[in-house]
């Protein structure tokens, strides 16, 4: 709710010819005692009768710098003054005369036509409604489809105010995505992301219809608790409830991890026993990744040859009836279906006999390579990609309102990691197209993006899709969260087509590069040195950047989630199939679960129980027994008749 | 005051002028007392500081004025000058930090009414501004007229500063001082309180001769004379003086430094003096720089004239190149 009390004056336009008022800037001072700090929010008024018949001027703007001085004309003076001795420089019995000037940049002036100086008016603190209409937030607040959503509190002094993104311009269509720098360990990209999320899901308004949020946990258990809460302090609540927010962790929290190499325990942070059930395995078979193959492969091995292979084996082979021209058919839909297709082709250009080195016009060599490159995937990325067996997904096309979506792929290999960010943006991108994906709008947040989409190195497929993202996501709905330590280390493109720019603490020499150039001395310091919940806020209504303050996210932090959470070591294989099963089926016994798998293969043991999980049959411990078959018992080798030799063996040996 | 004054004589047939005399920037000497009676001592010695405790007020309020006077037109070659004066009483307490706490300001015109056309005397007499006349004789031309304008604008200052300073003397708190910018000598109520000083920076006046006088003059820093009692001359009330020196002379000038303290006639003010002029001395931190009298100048009283100029009327002054002929355009 805005509060429309107005402050009283705290300074005064000046202007001189070395520093005049312009339309965009100018200079105030102020008591030595003041509230005015750099980032607040001022309102200039013109002093009336300085336009006859005419309302006043009402200039918005935000302090950029501040300057202090006496009216010593020289240091030398203050030294002869006190002979010498700095101490009795402070005992003088009066202290020099000394002004506080503040240099502001114009954020709004009101009438806008003319664009004039800013008038030598009395200077006010910004109020919640001055802070409004300086932020131009006034256009998005109001009317019959406000688009406002609470992104912090400016504050200053006694005065705080809420401030507000507009949703057309932060989740599309007018603009999209938001960027967040700062350094790591200060709790402020992922918190902040966090923050802007549940704000997001509370206030997105409802005639731009349902928003979903994929996130990608990139590093430790960062993202593994949004679902639980975390703990507030009565300042946070205080800042919740003057933003209107509602500080609760989210409702709907739905997480995927892949499994680790023993491809039964689920390579994640959350896997205390009262957390682990809500994690969904995230498996994918030759389908999920052959369509990805350039993610996986090097660029070097992508030669057009390879290529072509690869795109014949996925529109003519995978999934369907294949003949291999030696007499076998197939049906590839496993790696280990795919790897028997390959041994096929192999023994039959091997033992064909004069049919020469190439097989549906690919050479051999061409062959081996993409099977070698392929059949490493599943080693390089066991328990993401399965051998065999059926995949687990993400539930496309029954994306739920308001719902996160966790993408857990901190212990993942890199390759791993790039796989599962490809596919996964890749399908949302598809089904936004589609319009078929549940939501209308889907927050994709990415952390470290400086490694998915770095300013140099090699044109990757990430990066490729996240350029794509960035320049053209905002017509479909799909918007990037982007966060990284450093912003002049990520593509410029990616940033550049950030429609809304946070930052949080920067490193100092991450701010002496160019990209920072417009900001003041004084702006710079101040976000070297931003506490925690501090924020600089950068939106296409605002033609300044803008400080905020948050309340920490209503969720559990990830370091807290493991003390109070803390991870079950993995399991032994079998314990690890009873607990998927258990998951399953409640009335599932273990020991009987204990004695199906007893002695059998653990690959087996893997795709009955994938089978089963997808299947999510009633008895689920009877589909188990049935996908993992009968047990063949072991039969003792027949004992051989021995034939006695047709000469016995003589001693001589010649 | 409305500034339409000097419009209205002008529309009467006023010819326009822009002329602010060099010496408006500052005041003359007034009329001093030649001549001294010991008091402290039977002849003027020299007294240092070393050791004396400074006297410490909790509050003290600087009183200066200023004064700032142009011709802005002439009837005839008779010059009519608008003046400005004003004073200010700043005082300082224990943060340090001085503060307004009266002010007082007085714009006049000064010409000869009865050299004045009917026209223009009518015009200035309508908008009621006050007017001070300067003396037939005076008025003939500038080089006489000028001069008597500004002793005027002087006195009008002189008695603008007495009436503040008597105001405040009378809500003067029990350990609050009043130092005053001149002479206390002007003012009976001054002259005579016992907790009010006058600090002179001018010494135009000369007390002493012969071996005093080399001493009085040749003072070395942080040393103070024996106090003397002004021989009483017209109007001026008694009271009791010393010289002060603030910073070494030698290598600048005899007066380099130098101060005369006025205070009230009273056997304490000897006892005073030292402990008086240790405050003082104290007070030369910080410089009043950068005012080219910094070396006598108190920075407090620096302040007062700061602030009073800030606030006193842009166009009485000077601008640079205000008086080249005007483009035909």
């Amino acid at each position: 709710m805005i509060d429309r009390r107005d402050p009283p004056p705290v300074g005064r336009v000046v202007a001189t010819e070395q520093k005049p008022a312009t339309p965009h800037q100018f200079h105030f001072w102020t008591a030595n005692e003041t509230t005015i700090g750099i980032g607040a929010i001022v309102r200039v008024e013109e002093e009336p009768g300085n336009r006859k018949g005419e309302a006043g001027k009402v200039v918005y703007g935000v302090v950029t710098d501040g300057f202090a001085y006496s009216d010593l004309a020289t240091p030398l003076h203050d030294v002869v003054g006190a002979e010498g001795d700095p101490a009795r420089a402070a005992e003088s019995p009066t202290v020099r005369q000394e002004i506080r000037l503040w240099t502001a940049a114009v954020l709004r002036q009101k009438p806008e036509e003319p664009l004039q100086p800013v008038p030598l008016g009395q200077v006010h603190v910004a109020s919640d409604v001055d802070v409004a209409q300086a932020l131009r937030m006034d256009t998005y607040l109001g009317g019959a489809e406000p688009t406002a959503i609470p992104v912090g509190l400016y504050t200053s002094g006694a005065l705080e105010a809420p401030v507000y993104l507009d949703a057309d311009f932060l989740l599309g269509p007018e603009a999209a995505h938001l960027n967040i720098s700062g350094v790591s360990g200060l709790a402020t990209k992922t918190s902040a992301a966090e923050f802007l999320l549940g704000s997001i899901f509370q206030h997105f308004p409802a005639h731009k219809g349902r928003i979903a949020a994929v996130c990608f946990n990139v590093k430790g258990p960062d993202l593994c608790f949004l679902d639980q809460p975390g703990a507030l302090e009565d300042e946070d609540r205080r800042r919740y409830e003057r933003l209107a927010v509602r500080p609760q962790p989210f409702d709907r929290v739905r997480y995927y991890a892949p499994f680790k190499a023993d491809g039964v325990n689920l390579n994640t942070l959350r896997t205390h026993p009262d957390l682990v059930g809500d994690v969904e395995p995230l498996v994918w078979g030759l389908r999920e990744v052959l369509d990805y193959a350039e993610v996986l492969l090097n660029r070097d091995d992508i030669d057009a040859k390879a290529d072509a292979f690869i795109d014949f084996l996925s529109d003519r082979v995978v999934d369907k009836d294949f003949d291999d021209g030696f007499g076998g058919a197939h049906r590839v839909v496993t790696f280990a279906d795919l790897e028997r297709l390959f041994r096929s082709i192999f023994d039959g250009l091997e033992l064909g006999g004069g049919r020469g080195d190439t097989w549906r016009t690919h050479h051999i060599a061409t062959i081996r390579k993409v099977r070698n490159r392929l059949s490493n995937i599943s080693t390089r990325a066991k328990g993401l990609v399965t051998d065999d067996g059926p995949s687990n997904d993400l539930p496309w096309g029954r994306f739920e309102d308001r719902a996160v979506y966790v993408v857990d792929v901190a212990n993942v290999d890199p390759l791993g990691q790039d796989l599962v960010f490809a596919r996964v943006v890749s399908k949302l991108r598809e089904h936004l197209e589609r319009r078929d994906l549940g939501v209308e709008a889907v927050v994709v947040f990415v952390d470290e993006l400086n490694k998915y989409a770095p300013a140099d190195g090699p044109e990757t497929y990430v990066k490729k899709m996240l350029l794509d993202i960035s320049e053209r996501g905002r017509y479909l709905g799909l918007v990037l969260f982007g966060a990284e330590q450093f912003r002049s280390q990520v593509h410029r493109r990616v940033v550049g087509n950030a429609g809304t720019i946070v930052f949080g603490r920067m490193d100092s020499d991450e701010l002496a590069t160019p990209g920072y150039q417009v900001l003041s001395p004084a702006t710079k310091i101040k976000l070297a040195t931003l506490p925690i919940g501090e924020l600089m806020v950068r939106h296409p209504h605002f033609t300044q950047p803008i400080f905020v303050r948050f309340p920490r996210p209503a969720v559990l932090r990830g370091r807290d989630g493991v003390e109070r959470f803390p991870p079950a070591a993995d399991l032994p294989f079998e314990d690890a199939v009873v607990r998927q099963l258990v998951k399953l089926d409640r009335r599932v016994r273990p020991n009987l679960v204990k004695d199906l798998i007893a002695d059998r293969r653990e690959e087996d043991v893997r795709r009955a129980l994938a089978h089963t999980r997808q299947i999510r049959p009633q008895d689920a411990l009877a589909h188990f027994r049935k996908q993992l078959g009968g047990r063949v018992a072991a039969a003792p080798a027949a004992a051989r008749e021995s034939v006695a030799p047709l000469n016995p063996i003589s001693d001589d040996p010649y | 005051m409305p500034r339409s004054w000097v419009d209205a004589i002008l529309a009467a047939g006023v010819v326009p002028a822009s002329y602010v005399p060099d010496a408006s920037v500052g005041r003359t000497d007034l009329e001093e007392f030649t001549g001294a009676e010991p008091v402290e001592d039977p002849e003027l010695r020299v007294h240092s500081l070393a050791g004396a405790q400074p006297l410490a007020p909790a509050a003290v309020g600087f009183l200066d004025g200023i004064e700032q006077w142009r011709v802005v037109g002439y009837a005839g070659v008779t010059p009519i000058v608008r003046a400005y004066v004003a004073a200010a009483i700043r005082l300082r307490g224990a943060d340090r930090r001085p503060h307004t706490v009266a002010e007082d300001a007085d714009e006049l015109a000064i010409t000869r009414l009865d050299r004045l056309p009917a026209a223009v005397r009518g015009a200035l007499e309508g908008t009621g501004v006050r007017v001070v006349e300067i003396s037939a004789d005076d008025a003939g031309q500038p080089a006489r007229a000028l001069p008597a304008a500004r002793i005027e604008v002087q006195k009008a200052r002189a008695a603008l500063e007495r009436r503040l300073a008597e105001r405040r003397l009378e809500a003067l708190g029990s350990d609050e001082w009043l130092v005053v910018d001149g002479v206390l000598s002007d003012s009976a109520a001054l002259s005579a309180h016992p907790r009010a000083l006058g600090v002179v920076k001018s010494h135009g006046a000369q007390y002493f001769t012969g071996p005093e006088l080399e001493r009085a003059l040749t003072l070395p820093a942080v040393h103070r004379t024996s106090v003397f009692r002004p021989k009483r001359r017209g109007a001026r009330r008694e009271i009791h003086s010393w010289y002060l020196r603030l910073w070494p002379w030698e290598g600048n000038d005899l007066l380099y430094g130098l101060l005369r303290v006025e205070a009230r006639a009273h056997p304490d003010t000897g006892a005073l003096a030292p402990r008086i002029s240790a405050w003082l001395v104290d007070e030369r931190a910080p410089l009043a720089t950068p005012d080219r009298r910094w070396d006598r100048l108190l920075y407090p009283i620096h302040d007062v004239e700061t602030y009073l100029r800030a606030r006193a009327p842009r166009d009485l002054i000077p601008y640079p190149a205000s008086r080249l002929p005007r483009t035909g355009s």
